[in-house]
């Protein structure tokens, strides 16, 4: 009863303790954001350009400065930095990422909607890469210096070695010109989304590949590993261990891919007309939208950290050794 | 199947090795362009010789067989929303065909009658009549009191027409709008040609930003906010029959997939073409054909007076090669006389020629001495100047041959690249040569340019140039209401410009547009941008 009594009190520690450490991470990712924030709304103030310039000549016509003032009054441009970034916070807080100086048009709308086109495209591409790198690179170490393992490095190379716009118009040449099995105009449905994941996987898993060889081969270094085939285990076995003990290492090149991607690929949202969030960032920072760049800010900040706090948990999970 | 596999692996392989021989992209503006745009051109040339007449082919019993004339056109600019009167969506949904000014700008950069018939004016006051039988596409009849209605709204919603608001406007009867103006306003009638002066009918439209109710020979049919754009023809247009049933925008930034979207019989024409488009297009005449016009938008530079003596701005304007420059940029730009185009009235100036050695002497008068190393210096100190620009519109490369040029005579110079020209070196005036691309003509008249470049204290006179003659002329020209006399004055305006020295006129941008073969009527031959289908596009 007493030992019951224990173990209960322990379980409740335990998550005590679990919702103290996740309550920090909290406080610890808004902190992080707050001062991110500062500092990108910082450097958006003293880098030169004006969004309303940028707004009223941006087909190249001229406008008097009473036009210009007139418009960064509206836009709220002469009022001081402080007060500026103030408002913008108090309204992140309240859940109101204001309006884009580009449109006039509500923020978060449209962050939801490149982000949720960017998702798609960085999930389907990263599960195709992985669907291929992961058993390449497991064959590539397990048959190290061996015929398969010189091919897989090969093609490894040519894949990190292609620039995506390549792969792209390439891609397009093939299999829309050539063998028209796919149009060059794709809207945003599966077939549109054949191509750009094809242009972002391919030099994706060429980088997986020597990344996850190399986990292979040290974990294969390992005297467990020498221990194991001395007492005759067989290599399948053998394998499952290696590729287990490596998966941590693996999560944390996976989280960091990830954080990479849903950042957006400008040049192949460009070509196969993805409406991406690094296509809506990139046309903002053209056009000084301050309110666009911070949101984006934001969404690429916490998704940042909630990965690699995802990553780190997996790790634990994987390998509590390392836990305190 | 087989050969198709084959050529699958081979392309492959190829492309793989060409990277791996390549290396990995650079991040410089200029170069790293080429290979990609060239990609194509090649593929071309090399081996879809006879794709597109496949393609032709294929596609025609499509539309013989729906009846049915759909134009597929590509678009370089999306916008969130089509309310005519807001920011510049007005441009966009006169290229779709959606709405219409009182007047249009036709090939002769004149305002030619569109839903106004006539504008005269008389002193302060101007008196437009509407065209007979002018509807929107809901059958409503335009009335006078829609468009002073309309040109209110305007003035409210968009900054760059605020003036309007100060403007009396009246309808005396249905189809008689007035306007009176506290100054004589000779431009007004060029000012209402401005797509953003579209009519909306503003009672029945309920969704401006998605659905307005105009009376082009199109209605919108399907919007995508900053992607793609369908119409159909307007059963009901006022003018007449409409040649197309409807047409279709894709929104396609990148100039490779425009290529292959042509080549793959996806999309029948676009223009803004690029000189690496250009070339793939040309190479096959039979199957498109490609209509380039000089069109508004100007590179020029802006001499510093402030920084450069007399002497050096003359041997630096004796010394830049607009043909060479323009043959460099192969069909993109036409060699610019002076900031508009030569058919124009307003366009008729005269520029020295293109002499070195007389760029030498000039120098050599005002104290210069040749140096060892080939460039001239005076009291010890190098002929050497800054050459501020900005990497868009070709400039770049512009910069790198006026600099090419400069240095054959003996003039060095150093190239400082600013991403945003506007808020640094025109703001600043830190420079001694400024190159920049705008809109000289907006609406076949000079005065915006004029004002906007050569007026005292205008944004763009960042190079110190003061004339008290030319003021005087500027003042003029505002309230001037002949044409003929417009013109005069402002080619003695630009002229007075040309002669100090103070500015050079490099290259007017070419329209250009593609079309299959058998479509016309995309503006094709109308040097402004905001126009695109209207009743007479067709294909045959």
């Amino acid at each position: 009863m007493k030992r019951s009594l224990s173990t209960g009190r322990k379980g409740r520690n335990d998550n005590v303790t679990r919702i103290v450490r996740w309550g920090k991470n909290l406080i610890r990712l808004i902190f992080i954001l707050i001062i991110l924030s500062f500092l990108v709304f910082a450097l958006l103030y003293l880098a030169p350009g004006d969004p309303a310039e940028k707004r009223l000549t941006s087909q190249g016509i001229a406008v008097t400065k009473e036009v210009l003032d007139a418009e960064r009054e509206r836009l709220g441009l002469f009022r001081p930095f402080l007060v500026r970034y103030g408002e913008w916070l108090l309204g992140v807080f309240r859940g109101d990422f204001g309006v884009s100086f580009r449109d006039d048009l509500p923020v978060a709308p449209k962050l939801a909607a490149g982000l949720q086109k960017t998702v798609q495209l960085a999930s389907a591409s990263l599960l195709l890469s992985l669907i291929f790198s992961f058993p390449l690179a497991v064959l590539a170490a397990w048959k190290k210096d061996r015929v398969p393992d010189h091919i897989v490095c090969l093609l490894s190379f040519f894949g990190n070695s292609l620039p995506n716009f390549l792969i792209s118009v390439l891609l397009m040449y093939l299999l829309c010109i050539r063998m028209r099995v796919f149009p060059v105009i794709a809207s945003g449905s599966l077939q549109g989304l054949f191509m750009p994941v094809i242009s972002l996987a391919i030099p994706m898993t060429g980088r997986f590949i020597r990344q996850m060889r190399a986990e292979f081969l040290v974990q294969l270094s390992e005297d467990y590993v020498a221990g194991m085939r001395r007492r005759g285990v067989k290599e399948r076995y053998l394998i499952l261990n290696v590729i287990r003990n490596s998966l941590g290492h693996i999560l944390t090149i996976i989280a960091l891919q990830i954080g990479t991607l849903m950042g957006g690929s400008v040049v192949i949202e460009n070509i196969f007309r993805w409406p991406g969030i690094g296509k809506l960032v990139m046309e903002s920072i053209t056009a000084r939208d301050y309110p666009v760049i911070m949101g984006f800010v934001l969404i690429m900040g916490t998704i940042y950290v909630a990965v690699n706090q995802l990553a780190d948990i997996c790790f634990h999970a994987l390998d509590p050794r390392g836990q305190a | 199947m087989k050969k198709k596999a084959l050529a699958l692996c081979l392309a492959i392989v190829m492309g793989m090795s060409l990277s791996a021989c390549g290396g990995a992209a650079g991040t410089s503006t200029a170069q790293p362009e080429a290979p990609a745009a060239e990609q194509p051109a090649e593929t071309e040339t090399a081996e879809t010789k006879e794709e597109p007449a496949k393609t032709k082919t294929e596609e025609a019993p499509q539309a013989e067989a729906s009846g049915e004339k759909i134009l597929h056109a590509a678009a370089s600019f999306a916008y969130p929303s089509l309310d005519v009167h807001k920011e510049y969506y007005g441009w966009y949904t006169s290229i779709y065909g959606i709405s219409e000014a009182l007047f249009r700008m036709d090939e002769n950069m004149s305002a030619a009658p569109c839903l106004a018939k006539s504008a005269e004016a008389d002193g302060k006051t101007w008196t437009f009549t509407l065209n007979d039988g002018v509807a929107f596409s809901n059958g409503n009849p335009l009335t006078a009191e829609m468009v002073v209605k309309n040109l209110k709204r305007l003035a409210e919603v968009n900054e760059r027409f605020a003036y309007l608001g100060e403007f009396e406007m009246a309808a005396p009867d249905e189809k008689t709008v007035t306007i009176t103006t506290p100054e004589i306003y000779p431009t007004l009638k060029n000012d209402l040609a401005s797509p953003e002066c579209g009519m909306v009918d503003l009672d029945a439209t309920t969704d401006f930003d998605n659905a307005p109710v105009c009376t082009g020979p199109f209605v919108i049919s399907k919007f995508q906010p900053e992607g793609d754009v369908e119409v159909v023809k307007n059963p009901a247009y006022w003018a007449g029959d409409v040649k197309l049933n409807g047409a279709v925008f894709y929104y396609m930034q990148e100039d490779d997939p425009k290529i292959l979207a042509m080549q793959s019989g996806e999309i029948d024409c676009y223009n803004s073409v690029s000189s690496a488009a250009l070339e793939v297009y040309k190479a096959d005449p039979d199957q498109y054909n490609v209509v380039s016009i000089p069109g508004a938008r100007l590179q020029f530079y802006i001499l510093n007076e402030k920084t450069l003596d007399d002497a050096v701005r003359e041997a630096v304007n004796l010394t830049v090669d607009k043909e060479k420059i323009a043959s460099y940029l192969s069909g993109t730009v036409s060699a610019a006389v002076g900031p508009f185009n030569t058919n124009a009235a307003y366009g008729k100036v005269a520029v020295p020629a293109v002499d070195t050695d007389k760029a030498k002497s000039v120098l050599e008068a005002d104290g210069y001495k040749l140096g060892s190393d080939g460039i001239y210096e005076k009291g010890g100190k190098k002929l050497s100047i800054n050459i501020a620009y900005y990497a868009a519109r070709s400039l770049d490369t512009l910069a790198l041959l006026i600099q090419e040029q400069l240095k054959a005579v003996g003039i060095d110079s150093t190239l400082t690249v600013e991403e945003d020209p506007d808020s640094t070196y025109i703001a600043t005036g830190d420079f001694d040569l400024a190159l920049y691309c705008m809109i000289a003509d907006k609406s076949g008249d000079p005065l915006y340019f004029i004002d906007s470049t050569l007026k005292q204290g205008a944004y763009y006179d960042c190079g110190g140039f003061d004339d008290d003659r030319c003021e005087k002329l500027i003042d003029e020209l505002r309230y001037e209401t002949d044409p003929a006399d417009r013109a005069a004055l402002a080619n003695e305006i630009v002229q007075i410009a040309i002669d100090d020295n103070a500015f050079g006129y490099v290259g007017l941008f070419n329209s250009t547009t593609v079309l299959r073969k058998g479509v016309s009527g995309f503006a094709e031959n109308i040097p402004f941008d905001f126009y695109g289908i209207d009743a007479n596009t067709d294909i045959q």
